[in-house]
């Protein structure tokens, strides 16, 4: 198979140590707006540096190794195998990982507002449908009964406090029963 | 020692149909608590030890000792059939046990985790009972500069846990410590990365971050797969399990990794401050090490998921070391069991082996016993845990999100631990497509704040000047083991990429080909 070198795992390191050196150059930026305190014989800014410079060292080998490998690729190297794609146009899985990632936004959004077991019957119904259970009475009855069964479990079992938003009134059924 | 008292003891213990009753329910509550990702073996006794105020000494020791035990091999179910450790000392048994739940060797992989779990629990009892007082001798001499290279000697295995490239694996390591150290600074309480969020004062929790990074990043990928039609919907397992208890063959092949990590789980238990979650990584690495094929560790073997599961269940006796015999608990969850101890008018300390040895010997057979109650409740609970894994995928990644995101709000009840958990389900999604390992994140993660807070402990005492620690024989001893295992790792890394390499020419590498740009 013809394999671009563009598309290859040693590639996809480059660009991988690229995004790591941006990202670890804003974080030493973002260390240097750390407080300093009086008489300290170690400054609460050193130890997150010296994990910044020792990030800072291999992803420098990291991205050396990427140049020489695509400088001097040969098949039947790990490295030259197709890496995976972030393309979510030619990539249906992507987007639909894109998805799902937005829908736990969303869920985050509202989990307190409408409620754990509200949020959660709404997520787990969308990515099942979303990954192929089409059939309702499934779909509804895990979709809606494993939120409400974990629900119980933590409420009345550990006693932990689930925010229940607009499914209120279920709570102060559980309380009187 | 007063053999006569001690085999009293046992058959007091053994034959009390209210400690059994107590120990067995407590391991039925421990296991089912540390299957649920975010429930911990801590919460878990913490929870349940308001119902053991009215029960005797004993009973009560035994109930909880029970939740100890079944919710350190319970953290390991979810890990295996879900790829989302229940308890954080569950985190390295997923490294081989989810890949052998993949390839449809689910059962056989709970059944080996049970039975090692048990055995690293037996392994840790017998030290207990035999060695407490000379090992808690040793463990109390650690100051700052032990501890400091206790971690710095912890973070010499994430080469062995790096996966195919080692420059991948540290940058993963040094990541994972910079995230330990958003939130007030341990020393001076200055604000780090916390960007003005009050939310990050405290630092990110370690459940949320764990979940996210195993168990929503499987949940993504697995969407991504399925939709991209590298994986079917219906996938489901079909192993049939015929014993609940690994065979013959099984146990012949796991056993030098069974008591190997038993006892490096019960000296890293008997470490106040160093519990489970270190020595299951140590485990895993100086069994990996060890091993005449290394190259097979990650990929779904038993060995791995016994030599973690073992050092895991050892810890419980390692940790009860410094507990009966300093009064100084080994972990959170011995810190309750204090509590406990003092509620019952018992000061645990050296005087407890002389004014209540037979309370002392009662312990011991408790958390043999609690040992043996987690095996029948294993045991019992194999074909039904296993069943989870024979669910089509289509329910099974919804069903796991949902339960997974619960389990990080559980942590402090707060919904901000619920973003974390999604932003780190991105992280490790990415992290995997990208082939960067997760697990030394984890490890650092563990491993940071102790590293952090006895290197400025250590610095401050001698003012700034490093060098002193030459002075500190032990932690000059862990440090040249680091520096051993990160040579020995390198070695072993070169010859397993080898291998991988003439494996993969093999297979058929050599049809790959190049497209000029």
């Amino acid at each position: 198979m013809d394999v671009k070198k563009t598309q290859t795992k040693a590639f996809s390191n480059l660009i991988a140590s690229i995004v790591l050196i941006a990202f670890e150059v804003w974080a030493w930026v973002q260390s240097g707006k750390i407080k300093t305190a009086k008489n300290a014989a170690v400054q609460p800014s050193a130890f997150p540096r010296i994990m910044l410079v020792g990030m800072a060292v291999f992803t420098a080998v990291l991205l050396i190794q990427s140049i020489i490998k695509l400088a001097s690729m040969k098949a039947g190297d790990p490295l030259a195998e197709k890496a995976e794609s972030l393309n979510l146009f030619k990539d249906k899985g992507v987007l639909a990982a894109l998805f799902v990632i937005a829908l736990c936004c969303v869920y985050v959004w509202f989990f307190k507002s409408a409620g754990y077991v509200v949020v959660s019957f709404l997520l787990s119904g969308i990515i099942m449908w979303l990954i192929g259970l089409r059939k309702p009475v499934p779909l509804l009855l895990i979709s809606s009964l494993v939120p409400l069964g974990m629900w119980l479990v933590f409420y009345k079992f550990l006693t932990v406090n689930i925010p229940m938003g607009w499914l209120q009134f279920l709570r102060d059924l559980v309380d009187k029963i | 020692m007063d053999w006569n008292l001690l085999f009293s003891s046992y058959a007091n213990v053994f034959l009390d149909p209210t400690v059994l009753l107590m120990t067995l329910l407590g391991a039925v509550g421990g296991v089912l608590l540390g299957a649920i990702p975010g429930m911990t073996a801590t919460m878990g006794v913490a929870l349940l030890i308001p119902f053991s105020f009215g029960m005797d000494l004993i009973p009560s020791v035994g109930l909880l000792l029970g939740i100890y035990c079944g919710g350190m091999y319970g953290g390991s179910i979810s890990a295996i059939l879900i790829h989302a450790p229940g308890t954080p000392s569950a985190a390295a048994t997923l490294l081989d046990g989810y890949p052998m739940a993949q390839k449809g060797e689910a059962g056989r992989a709970l059944s080996v985790a049970m039975f090692a779990s048990f055995c690293g629990g037996v392994i840790g009892a017998l030290i207990m009972t035999f060695l407490s007082p000379l090992v808690a001798k040793v463990a109390m001499k650690f100051t700052s500069a032990e501890m400091l290279m206790l971690a710095v000697f912890g973070l010499s295995v994430i080469i062995s846990i790096s996966g195919k490239s080692i420059a991948k694996g540290l940058i993963s390591a040094f990541f994972g410590m910079l995230l330990c150290t958003i939130g007030l600074d341990p020393t001076y309480s200055k604000q780090r990365f916390t960007f003005g969020v009050t939310s990050l004062k405290g630092g990110l929790s370690f459940i949320p971050v764990l979940i996210g990074l195993f168990a929503v990043a499987e949940v993504i990928a697995g969407v991504e797969r399925i939709i991209a039609g590298r994986e079917s919907a219906q996938a489901k397992s079909t192993e049939k399990i015929t014993r609940v208890l690994p065979d013959g063959k099984t146990i012949k092949q796991i056993w030098a990794n069974i008591v190997s990590g038993g006892i490096i789980g019960t000296f890293i238990g008997a470490i106040p401050g160093a519990g489970g979650d270190i020595a299951v990584f140590v485990s895993y690495a100086f069994n990996k090490g060890t091993s005449k094929h290394p190259e097979k560790w990650g990929t779904g073997i038993p060995n791995g998921v016994a030599a973690t599961e073992s050092a895991n269940n050892g810890c419980s006796g390692g940790a009860m070391i410094p507990l009966l015999s300093l009064g100084v608990p080994g972990d959170s969850v011995t810190a309750i069991l204090l509590g406990a101890f003092i509620m019952k008018g018992i000061q645990p300390g050296p005087m407890m082996y002389v004014s209540e040895l037979p309370t002392v010997y009662k312990v011991f057979a408790a958390l043999m016993l609690a040992n043996l109650a987690m095996l029948i409740v294993g045991c019992a609970g194999v074909r039904i845990f296993a069943k989870i894994v024979s669910l089509e995928k289509r329910m099974l990644y919804p069903i796991i999100l949902v339960v997974s995101l619960l389990g990080a709000f559980s942590i402090n009840k707060n919904v901000f631990d619920v973003g974390v958990c999604v932003a780190f389900g991105v992280i490790g999604w990415l992290m995997n497509k990208y082939e960067f390992p997760l697990s030394p994140i984890l490890l650092a993660l563990i491993l940071g704040p102790m590293c952090e807070q006895n290197f400025v402990r250590f610095m401050d005492l001698n003012k700034g000047d490093f060098s002193q620690i030459v002075h500190y024989p032990i932690a000059v001893g862990f440090f040249v083991v680091a520096v051993g295992v990160v040579i020995f790792s390198l070695l072993n890394q070169r010859k397993i990429n080898k291998r991988e390499a003439e494996a993969l020419a093999k297979a058929g590498g050599e049809n790959i080909s190049f497209a000029q740009e």
